[in-house]
């Protein structure tokens, strides 16, 4: 009797000690990944700009000037038309670059036509060619197609190479099931329907994670428009904040937080896709 | 060990299978071009030579239509600019511009490109011509077994059903082929060229075979900086991955444990840095290291010299902080893509293991691990190949530092920083694009031999 109660006791300190544990790493975890963000967000509140003045982490004094004039002192640095550039940019490519890695993928998962391993091992080889290295044959491509200085020929080049990436929602179509296509094709549904009205419900996590990259790959590149964008007033936040000098820190700290919060605001509206697939209640082979 | 044998020994077999079939396969392939110039009637040979004639001839008129206005479009394109575009793609210019003279000469660099692009429109216009004819021959065969040929209407209405991958596919692959193939071909002939140097337009470019090889491989200059990097690049590339992939894993399954309370809140640190670009984590991160940055403010506060963590000599430490910030960057996307696909296993799985008595750790080792390595190998080769070109780390942390013992690199620069350097910031065109194509074939065969062997690809339906 004695000896089951210690072993009931024993689990329990077992459990309690499990759970202290994982919360202790959850709370080191979140102080590493919020600290770097917290010392930014400090910084854009410091009054003078220069990373020079401030006390080690904090700045010596605290003001919100860097935030008003990033929007109002637009003659050197034009902040606002710098945002809605990138915005634009970003959601157009995010749009198309998703419907076309989704398509991509799909038809990689579940048609077996000739030439699909032929493609697969293409695009493959062709992921491991450093990225760069084409950005002089784009950029000669843009200059003969007339796209220099134009939001399209960067929404153009982002979509039109987004389905390279493509690997990681095919490993997603390959994990739900084939039962579901076959029952709806049963039941006369044609590929177009099957993929509308039964895949895209279950790929929401994917959809999400797909839409997600499409948009931040393009909001935070900064390679291609340092390129192809070469009227101050065309550039996207990513260049223009690159050409803020040392001294100007706190703007720099400031105009980074603002191009922050439209992902995290994303993030907390579409968190439920990311976290439950649905496929798990779907099919129960 | 007896596994991986018999592995071997299969992908041997299939190799001297896949060469001793090639005959076969281009009989096979031969003998439906034969039937179709051996059996075709009159209306095919019309498709042959114009195409959607033969179909015109069978009454089919939107299809064509369609295949004539085609090859109309192709015509026009070949006569006002294609026809030129190749010839210039062999001959790269032969008239060398002269300011003083106001000659307006021809420009290598852009001849190629646009002689890449005319290829690439033939290949697209061939491969549309054997669609017409086969089309055509089609109809024939329908017709000679007296069946109704496929309606117009019902093969649109197949498009989106049994061939609906062609649309879905079509606008994707005109994508990748101009934005991703013609740039990478451009830059594997530009190795076969002497662009670069002195060689700029309007200076005429030429072709000189493999030249820049033999220089990488003799020149004194190149080689030793190669190797160095290369060691290091390697380093780097598995210790990244592998620090990413499993932290990643570990912190999904961390978040996923049933006691966590909350899970929102703390998905939203990591959530945090991923939504950060990276290049604002970067240039933040550079500060804080830097010699007049907070770090060494409290190292001097403590009554230390300051320490120069990104500087010239700081080799290791640089290396070190790389790997840690690239962790930072990289671990909350590891972390969001493992969740997703953990909410996807089936969940009867633990179910039946925890009735059979397995411990957490035979469950991570027995079900999660195999199924996230099988759902997630195409994602690990390709996050192995972008660490190993993983430009943004050093040339923001330690840009345009050249370090002793290096030609035109640092000793934490990677091979892409490297080529970088050379071929943007000093005009090393030829050279650079001769490095990268090395490189090119040691990571293709390594991750392609990884990919091969892996489940994903071995046992495609094994999750179904």
């Amino acid at each position: 009797m004695n000896k089951a109660k210690s072993k009931v006791i024993k689990a329990k300190s077992k459990k309690v000690l499990n759970v202290l544990i994982t919360y202790c790493i959850l709370i080191i975890v979140a102080f590493i990944f919020f600290f770097p963000c917290l010392w930014l967000i400090l910084a854009s509140f410091s009054k003078s700009g220069s990373i020079y003045s401030f006390d080690g982490f904090f700045p010596s004094e605290y003001s919100t000037d860097s935030f008003v004039t990033l929007f109002t002192d637009t003659v050197m640095y034009n902040y606002r038309q710098w945002f809605f550039n990138t915005l634009f940019i970003a959601g157009m490519s995010c749009i198309f670059g998703t419907l076309f890695t989704i398509l991509t993928a799909y038809c990689m998962s579940r048609f077996r036509f000739r030439s699909r391993k032929a493609m697969m091992k293409t695009t493959l080889v062709l992921g491991m060619f450093p990225s760069f290295m084409g950005t002089i044959a784009v950029y000669l491509l843009m200059t003969q197609f007339n796209l220099i200085n134009q939001h399209w020929g960067l929404i153009l080049i982002y979509s039109a190479q987004a389905p390279m990436g493509y690997m990681v929602q095919k490993g997603f179509f390959d994990t739900i099931p084939y039962s579901i296509d076959e029952a709806a094709r049963i039941d006369g549904a044609s590929n177009f329907t099957v993929f509308v009205k039964f895949i895209l419900p279950l790929s929401k996590p994917i959809l999400v994670y797909t839409a997600l990259t499409a948009f931040t790959w393009p909001w935070s590149d900064f390679i291609l428009p340092k390129m192809l964008l070469q009227d101050k007033n065309l550039y996207t936040v990513a260049v223009g904040l690159m050409s803020l000098g040392e001294t100007e820190f706190a703007r720099f700290a400031a105009g980074s937080i603002i191009i922050a919060i439209p992902i995290i605001i994303l993030y907390f509206c579409l968190v439920k896709y990311m976290i439950n697939g649905m496929s798990a209640g779907a099919v129960k082979e | 060990m007896n596994k991986e044998k018999t592995d071997g020994l299969k992908a041997r077999g299939k190799f001297v299978g896949f060469f001793r079939s090639l005959p076969e396969k281009a009989k096979k392939k031969f003998s439906g071009t034969k039937e179709i110039l051996t059996q075709g009637n009159g209306k095919v040979c019309a498709s042959m030579c114009i195409m959607g004639l033969g179909q015109l001839l069978y009454k089919q008129w939107a299809k064509g239509i369609i295949f004539l206005v085609l090859q109309l479009a192709f015509i026009a394109y070949f006569v006002l600019t294609g026809a030129t575009d190749l010839f210039g793609f062999f001959t790269l210019g032969t008239r060398e511009g002269n300011a003083w003279y106001g000659v307006e000469g021809d420009n290598s660099v852009v001849m190629l490109i646009m002689g890449i692009f005319a290829i690439l429109m033939i290949v697209f216009y061939v491969a549309i011509y054997i669609s017409n004819v086969k089309d055509v021959y089609k109809t024939q065969c329908a017709c000679d077994t007296s069946k109704n040929p496929e309606l117009f209407k019902s093969e649109v209405a197949g498009l989106l059903d049994k061939s609906f991958y062609k649309t879905a596919l079509a606008l994707p692959v005109i994508g990748v082929c101009v934005f991703s193939i013609l740039p990478i071909v451009f830059m594997i002939l530009i190795a076969f060229t002497n662009y670069g140097g002195d060689t700029i337009p309007p200076a005429l470019v030429d072709w000189v075979g493999f030249q820049n090889f033999a220089k990488i491989l003799t020149l004194g200059q190149f080689a030793p900086t190669f190797f160095k990097i290369f060691g290091w690049n390697m380093i780097w590339a598995v210790l990244s991955t592998a620090i990413n992939y499993f932290a990643g894993l570990g912190l999904a399954l961390l978040l996923n444990k049933a006691c966590v309370k909350g899970k929102a809140f703390w998905r939203a640190f990591p959530i945090l840095a991923y939504a950060i670009p990276g290049f604002i984590t970067l240039l933040g991160f550079k500060f804080m290291f830097s010699y007049g940055g907070p770090i060494n403010y409290y190292i001097q506060n403590a009554g230390n010299p300051a320490v120069d963590f990104l500087g010239i000599n700081a080799q290791w430490t640089a290396r070190l902080i790389g790997l840690a910030v690239n962790a930072w960057i990289s671990i909350p996307s590891t972390m969001l893509l493992a969740t997703g696909i953990l909410s996807n296993i089936n969940t009867d799985l633990y179910e039946a293991a925890r009735v059979d008595g397995a411990s957490a750790w035979k469950q991570f080792i027995k079900i999660t691990l195999p199924y996230m390595l099988f759902a997630t190998t195409p994602v690990l080769i390709s996050q192995f190949i972008g660490n190993f070109n993983n430009f943004g780390i050093f040339y923001f942390l330690r840009g345009g530092l050249y370090t002793e013992g290096y030609f035109l690199a640092s000793d934490t620069d990677l091979l892409i920083n490297w080529l970088y350097n050379m071929s943007i910031d000093n005009n090393y065109y030829s050279i650079g694009a001769a490095i990268s194509l090395i490189i090119f074939i040691i990571t293709s065969v390594i991750s392609l031999a990884v990919y091969v062997f892996s489940p994903s690809y071995k046992q495609e339906e094994t999750f179904r």
